[in-house]
């Protein structure tokens, strides 16, 4: 809401600067989000000096001018031919700069001559209606001063963001009621003549046909009204406050709206049919077409003003095209009414229209101000638009509203404010914003009829807080129990994870929780995937972020692809995040997983080691590094079922037997997708299933006594065909239910010469170790002889 | 007379013996005087010709000083190991380390995290839940009917099904307050959702929501527990103040405001030349929202609050653009370190 000073002063005398007025409304709850000055918005508007005038023969209207602004020299073409002189100053907009009239200035040409700009009247520069004559600034302006400068004219809007509750503040009346409330400096009433709300019979019929729908409805028709262009000082106003001019009764009614917050429809009054007004719900499927021009279906759920044979407005919102003021207009009806807010709400949302009248209905008009309304538009009217003729006020009102009467019990204040504020200040403010009395425990309360915000003890609790001042009220800490509860387990396990893999040096990373579907094409998914079922936004800001991610893959890749692209060759990342399923209710499921992904080098040049890529190892590792912090034992089952991971670089991830993710490295195609030029490993887990396990570890946990005795170790070294894998021995070591064997690990593998092609050479090394006591060597030797003898004859090994 | 030899070997020895600076000269000293040929051993050799008391007495003195010597040669050969260690090992050690990188934790991470140990060490228990909410949870319970215009204030992700994405973390006061009994603490931190995307508003964003319900937790309480967050969070001499605000499921309603980190209240860009900045959202607990979940206001009273942890990381670093938090650029999350 736009507040000109000027406008707000002349219902409150302002003690203080506009800087200092917008303070007190701020820290009165009415948020002051800007102190604008529209003058300077508009532009460079400066003051240029005339040098020289020529007319050239091929120029008919025009007159070609060379002007300064102080620092530089140029052309400017105008039409007021006769005006321009030598050594004038006159007033310019330049090129990007706004005028009064909302025109955007631009460098225009005219056969080979060309206009920098434009010479402004006193109207185009907003000062007043003179539109012929060129406006002339004084003889010692120095060019390229702002013009209002110059002038000495100023104008300072204050912007507020008005809270949907304070329907009353949609207004400058409203504003000036509000400082009032916080200041006590003078509100000057709203003042009628009485001879105002006379006039004539009324020509026509109106009628509440749905009156869930409306309130109240008043109205008066005017006879012999010119239509035609506002006064300035109307033109303006709205201006200051972001409206256009259109003509005087469509301007009155908009000046109306903005100085006392009640909206006010006019009609043409010979376009009435039946010269009856019915305020009615719509038939299913009627149809208007409407002052946007664009036509509209309506249902039985919207309210509209019909005459006798078709609806003329959609009620509160927007009128139709035919029954608007025109120029042609003559005789108007004025409608001044109270809507139902919820109605009007789910029609201006249904259709989405909104408009400064919508707008003001669903956030509560005064009931009172109906009439006041209509009284101060009729002012406006006679003396503007110059009605000869004028009827009664019509008032349908069937139901007159009634404040509640609201009980505050002062305890009550004292317990909900930790504060007692002075009784006598309490019943000051009570009475600043309703009617009230005193009661034996308290106090009773009837709102004003333009502050149906508040309605329960706590509405007046804010009051009293408000107007006293937030900041003159202690601040205290609470007294509770001491008990509480700490994070969640699974909070705690979020954290250890995060923290476990932030010191392998992977970064945390956010993406958003939409993705683009395409992006799980690209993936290469089964149609069965279960990924693809994935959740819609009905209304996405943009397709690529149109469905609720079930994976954090394409995030994380998109991630990686942003970093590619600026340079970055080596990165290592993780996302921690839920993913989302639907279910057969509203709810989805929404899994936590976490996902990581390595791309590029492994290391960063340096002196002590050659660079390198990363490669499936590496991922492998961390992932172990990770399972063993947690102590949760993970299965790496080569190879991964996921189709857009290289098969032979790839694991799916058991726990127990149950699948929870998979880990491996990402097939080129799908990167050259992605125009990613390196190497990407990605993996990525369900936690929900993690969790549960950790959390069971975690209880049965016991620690052991490091071994008091020393352990020996005995290698295997051994040629093998190239097939065989590590894990295949390993699993076998492990059905040979060795003796005193503590662990058994692969420390060596080498192909290549002198070790035929096909052969590798490997070593494994085992170490044993009793509880009780030094083993022998010789009972090692044996253990180790039958041990190396078995792996030999299973894997038809050779020795080295 | 052989006592006075032993003399002159005495001064010989030591004068030779400060000589010694490495082990080869030490070795060649000690074979010279204490080897099987060395000059002590062929005067302790001489010594069995000369009469007893003669004998006691210089071989004692012998004896004594190769016992000495022996001793003063073990300390000085410790003194030159240890110097021999303190020679140029031909090193650059200018060349940097083997380094190992730590990675780094999100900035709305760590602000996260920081913002619940605060509410933690005033007994708040973190809790969180569904980012796809009902239209209950998300407005109807928290007393914003459907045809409410503070609707107007959140736009709204819906989701197909007629499910929406919750538009702000005050859900989880309806399901913390259904969960639980009163009296409660609870923080909850989490994404949340609106249709709005520019370099100050981002689609996706983090917030935090408080609530506490207890007895007598009052006005005045809420103020005390949101001026000790904004100390913790930016600072002892922190200053903040309150408004009077509007939100439909709290009644008073508040904005706290810091004074601008950056200009300290003179006014700039960033507070836009009002000197403070918006923080959080805050007032107590609406009496439509207790019974919404069935608390006898009678009894019960409290306070809520919620506040966005992009404003809050976007003011203590001075960071400009909210996108950059969803780029995830590497350089700008390591910059957190």
């Amino acid at each position: 809401m736009k507040i000109p000073i000027s406008w707000l002063s002349e219902f409150i005398e302002l003690k203080v600067s506009p800087e200092e007025v917008a303070e007190i409304l701020t820290m009165g709850g009415v948020e002051v989000e800007n102190i604008e000055r529209p003058y300077e918005n508009l532009g460079e508007l400066i003051a240029v000096k005339i040098l020289e005038v020529y007319k050239p023969e091929d120029l008919k209207d025009l007159a070609v001018c060379k002007v300064t602004d102080g620092k530089e020299t140029f052309t400017v073409l105008t039409t007021a031919k006769e005006q321009v002189k030598p050594n004038l100053i006159v007033g310019f907009a330049k090129p990007e700069s706004l005028t009064f009239g909302f025109e955007k200035v631009e460098i225009k040409s005219v056969k080979n001559y060309k206009s920098y700009g434009m010479f402004l009247s006193s109207y185009e520069a907003g000062i007043s209606e003179e539109k012929e004559k060129l406006l002339i600034l004084p003889e010692n302006s120095s060019p390229g001063e702002s013009i209002y400068k110059i002038l000495g004219i100023s104008e300072i809007v204050l912007d507020l963001a008005i809270t949907p509750n304070r329907g009353d503040l949609l207004s400058i009346f409203g504003v000036a009621r509000e400082l009032h409330t916080l200041t006590s400096w003078e509100l000057k009433p709203l003042n009628f003549e009485k001879s105002l709300s006379l006039g004539e019979k009324f020509p026509g019929k109106i009628e509440i046909l749905d009156p869930d729908g409306c309130f109240r409805y008043a109205g008066r028709f005017f006879g012999k009204i010119k239509v035609k262009e506002s006064p300035f000082y109307i033109q303006k106003r709205l201006w200051l406050c972001g409206l256009r001019p259109i003509n005087n009764i469509v301007d009155i009614t908009n000046y109306v709206l903005l100085e006392l917050g009640q909206p006010l429809h006019a009609f043409d009054w010979r376009k009435i049919e039946g010269k009856t007004i019915l305020v009615r719900s719509a038939y299913p499927k009627e149809r208007l077409l409407m002052l946007d021009g664009i036509e509209r279906e309506f249902t039985e759920e919207d309210l509209v003003i019909a005459d006798a044979k078709k609806a003329m407005v959609l009620a509160g919102i927007m009128g139709g095209e035919e029954t608007g003021v025109s120029e042609t207009t003559e005789d108007i009806f004025l409608e001044s009414a109270w809507f139902n807010p919820k109605r009007i709400r789910k029609s201006s949302q249904r259709h989405k229209i909104t408009t400064e009248s919508s707008y003001r209905f669903e956030r509560n008009i005064d009931p009172e101000g109906v009439i006041w309304g209509l009284l101060r538009a009729s002012e406006l009217i006679l003396k503007i638009a110059e009605a000869q003729t004028y009827s009664e006020v019509i008032d349908v009102y069937p139901k007159p509203f009634s404040s509640p009467k609201i009980n505050l019990p002062t305890q009550k204040i004292v317990k909900y404010l930790g504060f007692s504020v002075p009784s006598e200040e309490v019943e000051k403010i009570l009475n600043k914003v309703g009617e009230t009395k005193k009661t034996d425990h308290g106090f009773q309360v009837v709102p004003f009829s333009y502050r149906q915000d508040l309605k329960i003890p706590e509405d007046l609790i804010e009051e009293i807080a408000r107007i006293y001042g937030y900041e003159r009220i202690p601040s205290t800490f609470p007294e509770s129990i001491l008990y509480c509860k700490g994070p969640s387990k699974k909070l705690e396990f979020e954290r250890k994870l995060r923290d476990i893999l932030k010191s392998l040096g992977f970064s945390k990373v956010i993406t958003y929780s939409f993705i683009d579907p395409k992006s799980l094409e690209k993936l290469n998914l089964r149609k069965e995937d279960r990924r693809l079922n994935f959740i819609e936004l009905a209304n996405p800001l943009t397709s690529i972020q149109s469905v609720m991610r079930t994976s954090l893959i394409p995030g994380l890749i998109e991630t990686a692809c942003f970093n590619f692209f600026r340079e970055i060759n080596s990165l290592k990342i993780f996302e921690i995040g839920k993913v989302f399923f639907p279910t057969n209710n509203l709810l989805a499921d929404e899994p936590l997983y976490l996902g990581i992904l390595l791309m590029g080098n492994a290391n960063k040049e340096n002196w002590y080691e050659n660079l390198r890529k990363f490669d499936i190892y590496d991922l492998k590792g961390y992932l172990e590094s990770l399972f063993k912090t947690l102590r949760i034992n993970i299965d790496f089952k080569p190879y991964s079922s996921e189709p857009f991971l290289k098969k032979g670089a790839s694991f799916d991830l058991y726990l127990n037997g149950e699948k929870i993710g998979f880990a491996g490295e990402i097939k080129s195609l799908i990167l050259k997708e992605f125009d990613l030029k390196t190497c990407v490993f990605v993996g990525e887990i369900n936690l929900e299933i993690l969790f549960e396990k950790f959390e069971r570890i975690e209880k049965e946990l016991t620690i052991k006594r490091p071994p008091k005795y020393p352990s020996t170790f005995r290698d295997v070294t051994c040629i093998i065909k190239k097939e065989i894998k590590i894990g295949e021995i390993l699993d076998f070591v492990k059905t040979l239910s060795i003796p005193y064997l503590e662990k058994v690990k692969c420390i060596k593998i080498y192909e290549g010469p002198p070790i035929p092609e096909g052969e590798k050479s490997i070593t494994i090394r085992f170490w044993y170790r009793a509880e009780d006591r030094t083993l022998k060597d010789e009972e090692v030797n044996d253990i180790q002889d039958a041990v190396a003898k078995s792996i030999f004859n299973k894997f038809s090994a050779k020795p080295r | 007379m052989i006592s006075d030899e032993i003399e002159k070997l005495k001064k010989e020895i030591w004068s030779s013996f400060e000589k010694i600076e490495d082990l080869s000269q030490l070795e060649s000293f000690r074979i010279k005087y204490l080897g099987k040929k060395g000059k002590i051993t062929s005067f302790l050799k001489l010594l069995k010709d000369l009469p007893l008391e003669e004998k006691k007495l210089l071989g004692k003195e012998l004896n004594e000083l190769k016992d000495e010597l022996e001793e003063r040669l073990r300390e000085k050969e410790r003194e030159i190991l240890f110097k021999e260690e303190d020679k140029d090992l031909g090193l650059d050690l200018t060349l940097p380390g083997r380094s190992l990188s730590i990675g780094t934790l999100h900035p709305l991470t760590q602000i996260i995290d920081e913002l619940c140990q605060i509410f933690s060490r005033l007994g708040f228990e973190v809790v969180t839940g569904p980012e796809i909410e009902t239209e209950y949870y998300n407005f109807t319970a928290l007393n914003i009917p459907d045809w409410h215009p503070a609707r107007d204030m959140q736009a709204t992700f819906y989701l197909k099904n007629g499910a929406l994405l919750r538009t702000h973390t005050s859900p989880m006061q309806i399901r913390a307050m259904l969960e639980r009994k009163p009296p409660l603490r609870i923080v909850a931190p989490g994404k949340v959702y609106r249709c709005d995307a520019d370099i100050r508003h981002s689609p996706m964003f983090h917030q935090i929501e408080g609530l506490m319900v207890d007895r007598n937790v009052s006005f005045s309480d809420l103020k005390g527990v949101l001026i000790y967050f904004a100390k913790e969070v930016f600072g002892e001499k922190t200053k903040v103040r309150f408004r009077p605000s509007y939100f439909p499921f709290t009644e008073p309603s508040l904005e706290m405001d810091i004074e601008c980190v950056i200009c300290k209240g003179r006014g700039c860009r960033v507070c836009g030349s009002a000197g403070w900045l918006e923080i959080l959202g805050a007032g107590m607990v609406h009496p439509e929202v207790f019974k919404a979940v069935n608390y006898d206001t009678e009894i019960w009273q409290g306070f809520a609050f919620g506040l966005g942890i992009e404003r809050i990381a976007m003011i203590k670093y001075g960071i400009d653009d909210i996108r950059m938090f969803f780029e995830n650029h590497l350089l700008f999350l390591q910059s957190f370190k």
